[in-house]
């Protein structure tokens, strides 16, 4: 009976947490599966993912050049200081680029969209299930994954590439300066050393990562929304939760990502 | 009141629900067509859970649910988005979106096979007759946005919005809650012209007995997860059940403290 009863908790919180995994699971692919299906049959209203990409790129931008530049500043600064003065300077050029085009430009805009668009499409969508909002599009036949959570999904991927795009060139930029203030290695040299170690797949590495963030950032922000219960309280546990649980696949994927697709 | 056939329109079957601890715990009731009829009960007994397992809001347990003669759990595929159709939900606080003005809020309402088919006057059309028949000018409210309407205002939006697809059942969830009495009765009055004109079936749930009896065909009162009474409302406030006396006489002292505020 000790035994037993020692070992019921124990038990219980495993099952708990596999069944809570099992349903967030479920509940994702559902929502993968339904936006792939909207979009396919052409369901998904284009006026609104329009309107979420001005909401999640257009006023994106001023945040995502402020981390670009000022990530571009400290890499290429890092990166003067711990060269010694056996290696030749233009180096810092190749450092500065790959460092930029294939982590920190990619991973930092992601995280600025974690906080901007992730934070705000749980909180919205947790305010609309608690003020049975989506109870009301339940009720009138409408299925609110296709109204309200295909566009963001579609705006993500097209947002998501452009804005890293503009954080790495950003990046780039900001580093070039840097350097030629600090260190005075000019443009020329600093490209000759960018070009010296540059693969055109790191262009394309960056790209499949601002696509996967793209996908993943409103992936997890709709479901963390739409699984929102209670009141304001619920939307702020929702929102807490949905930022960290966005932000930990966000590395989480980073960390896949070089071993399998820069071997 | 309105002529009811005697048919029935809802059936609840032994249906149960439980949230932790069992809310409805095996409900057998009727609702015919073309009645008013009104569910009562102390706060928390599961009068609004009840409301939404006729449209699928919240799933039973057990048991099941008829709507038109169709079963909403068992009557295969398409069986919800069909009785979704068939019947207008008017949320206890509205649940208007936020995000879209009072024409929009509305013509939500119209099923969207049809509304595809319609043109864009037809809809127009539509909505206008809508905000019309719940006596809101149409002209003068059709571009706010929810947050710049009235609690009343709202109220009727969204009885706009459940009855402009031409439903052949109403579902009232608190229809009066937080409102003020002059707005209680007003939309008292309204609920009752509604269900006249439109030859609806409504199913009310409300705390406001007073108000509900002198409106309603049939009246029940739900207790401990099932129903404790059915019949008139005659009936009802002479019933000889110490619980159903009990919950009269408190209804009754409660609506003449009101009267008496309200004066």
């Amino acid at each position: 009976m000790i035994v037993e009863r020692v070992l019921r908790r124990p038990v219980r919180a495993v099952g708990r947490w596999w069944q809570d995994w099992a349903e967030h699971a479920g509940q994702i692919a559902h929502l993968v599966a339904s936006t792939i299906v909207a979009v396919v049959r052409l369901r998904v209203s284009w006026r609104e993912v329009v309107r979420q990409i001005y909401v999640m790129g257009v006023q994106s931008i001023p945040i995502v050049l402020v981390t670009a530049l000022l990530s571009g500043v400290v890499t290429s600064q890092q990166g003067s200081y711990q060269i010694t003065a056996m290696v030749p300077l233009y180096i810092l050029g190749s450092v500065t680029v790959t460092s930029i085009v294939l982590e920190l430009g990619p991973v930092l805009t992601a995280v600025v969209l974690v906080g901007r668009v992730g934070a705000r499409i749980t909180a919205e969508l947790g305010t609309m299930v608690v003020s049975e909002q989506i109870d009301a599009y339940h009720s009138l036949g409408r299925d609110p994954i296709v109204a309200l959570g295909a566009p963001r999904i579609v705006a993500g991927l097209l947002v998501m590439p452009l804005l890293v795009g503009l954080a790495n060139a950003t990046g780039i930029a900001s580093g070039v300066v840097a350097l030629n203030v600090s260190a005075d290695l000019s443009a020329e040299t600093f490209f000759y050393g960018a070009r010296l170690f540059w693969h055109s797949w790191d262009l394309v590495y960056s790209l499949m990562k601002a696509l996967t963030f793209g996908f993943a950032i409103p992936v997890i922000a709709i479901h963390m929304g739409l699984r929102t219960k209670g009141g304001a309280a619920g939307v702020g546990s929702a929102t807490t939760a949905s930022v960290m649980f966005q932000t930990l696949t966000v590395l989480i994927l980073d960390a896949l990502f070089p071993p399998l697709f820069l071997q | 009141m309105s002529g009811a056939s005697g048919e029935a329109v809802i059936r609840f079957r032994n249906t149960h629900k439980a949230f932790g601890r069992p809310v409805l715990s095996g409900v057998d009731l009727d609702v015919r067509d073309g009645e008013m009829f009104a569910l009562f009960g102390p706060s928390g007994t599961g009068k609004s859970v009840l409301l939404k397992t006729t449209i699928g809001l919240v799933v039973p347990d057990r048991g099941d649910v008829e709507v038109a003669g169709r079963s909403v759990y068992f009557g295969g595929a398409g069986s919800l988005a069909w009785v979704r159709q068939l019947v207008g939900y008017v949320f206890q606080n509205a649940a208007l979106f936020d995000s879209m003005d009072v024409y929009r809020n509305v013509e939500m309402g119209l099923p969207a096979v049809r509304l595809r088919r319609m043109s864009r006057d037809e809809a127009a059309r539509s909505v206008w007759e809508a905000l019309d028949l719940v006596n809101l000018d149409p002209a003068a409210v059709m571009r706010l946005l929810p947050a710049e309407l009235s609690g009343g205002m709202k109220k009727r939006v969204g009885i706009a919005r459940a009855i402009v697809g031409r439903p052949r059942i109403l579902l009232w969830d608190e229809p009066t809650t937080g409102l003020d009495p002059v707005n209680t009765v007003a939309v008292e009055r309204l609920i009752q012209r509604l269900s006249g004109e439109l030859r609806v079936t409504s199913m009310i749930v409300s705390h406001d007995v007073e108000g509900a009896l002198w409106m309603c065909d049939r009246v029940a009162m739900l207790e401990g997860g099932r129903i404790r009474f059915c019949g008139g409302p005659d009936d009802f406030r002479t019933a000889d059940d110490p619980v159903v006396r009990a919950f009269v006489d408190r209804a009754a002292a409660e609506a003449a403290l009101g009267a008496g505020e309200m004066s």
